[in-house]
């Protein structure tokens, strides 16, 4: 298989993926990370496998990792609370360049957006994972059932109610909103 | 309106949302996305002769052992036959401990230049 349509693939994908990942772990930090150990294993171990499987194949890597980021997190979270409690902010330092947004949308439409990006990503990064995951993939990905199945390691059946239920959570939430 | 037809609606402006918001990634996360594509896609350009070195300390040491096993039997291969029979053990172990290494067909081009160094 041809590096260009790897590329192809993996620059069609990496902002959402990104995305998933941010929602999913809610740190762009470790999301970054994510994406690049699953662009890494998706290279590595799959290259050669028909461009057909790269997407379900590059999900469920990357959920992989994110369940691994979140572990990792866990346990250093358990051994930080022995340690005398620190202010995060000290180790961010604000780079104005760097948090600028990538391009200027009209104002009006961009307030409106604002307004429907912030609820919404905050309603889905409180779903319970397996509801965000269907719903990230099913929904924003726009992997079928069976893709979301095999990226999730999951049924069919258990995707359908994943999503189901995330929609109806967000909808209750969120149908005056959006 | 249906449920369904709800769902629909529901769906596409979430959609819609959530890829508004990935199109509005900062340009530091949209670079380091890139170096993140660069970086695994050099994976495929890496030629197999980079793995050749990965491999290289371990080859030496074996051409070395097989040297020192030569020499070291030397003065006795023309006359003796258990001398030789070692050293075919120590060949035949050599040989194993490197069989993998080997079977994958990245270091024949050494194998064959360390053979012709302990030939002449």
């Amino acid at each position: 298989m041809s590096s260009r349509a790897l590329e192809q693939f993996l620059s069609g994908v990496e902002k959402r993926a990104f995305k998933i990942a941010q929602l999913s772990l809610r740190n762009d930090d470790d999301a970054l990370d994510a994406v690049q150990d699953s662009m890494m294993k998706l290279v590595q171990s799959y290259a050669s496998r028909s461009s057909e499987e790269w997407r379900p194949l590059f999900y469920r890597i990357l959920a992989n990792c994110i369940r691994d980021f979140q572990r990792r997190r866990t346990v250093r979270g358990r051994i930080m609370a022995w340690l005398p409690s620190r202010d995060a902010e000290d180790d961010e330092e604000y780079d104005p360049i760097a948090q600028a947004p990538g391009h200027e949308p009209t104002p009006a439409r961009r307030l409106e957006l604002d307004e429907a990006i912030g609820v919404l990503e905050t309603a889905v990064a409180e779903l319970p994972a397996r509801q965000k995951q269907a719903f990230l993939l099913r929904n924003f990905e726009g992997l079928d059932v069976s893709e979301t199945a095999s990226a999730m390691g999951c049924s069919e059946g258990s995707v359908k109610t994943h999503y189901f239920r995330a929609l109806e959570t967000l909808r209750a939430r969120l149908g005056e909103v959006i | 309106m249906n449920q369904e037809t709800q769902d629909s609606g529901f769906e596409k402006r979430t959609r819609e949302v959530l890829d508004e918001s990935a199109s509005r990634l900062d340009g530091r996360t949209l670079s380091k996305l890139t170096q993140a594509r660069h970086a695994a896609l050099e994976q495929l350009q890496r030629p197999a002769r980079s793995r050749w070195w990965f491999f290289a300390p371990a080859g030496a040491a074996a051409a070395v052992a097989v040297l020192a096993v030569m020499t070291w039997t030397g003065g006795t291969r023309p006359t003796a036959t258990a001398p030789v029979a070692a050293l075919n053990e120590d060949l035949e172990f050599l040989s194993d401990a490197d069989a993998e290494i080997v079977a994958e067909g990245e270091d024949l081009e050494f194998y064959e230049w360390a053979a012709g160094e302990v030939e002449s």
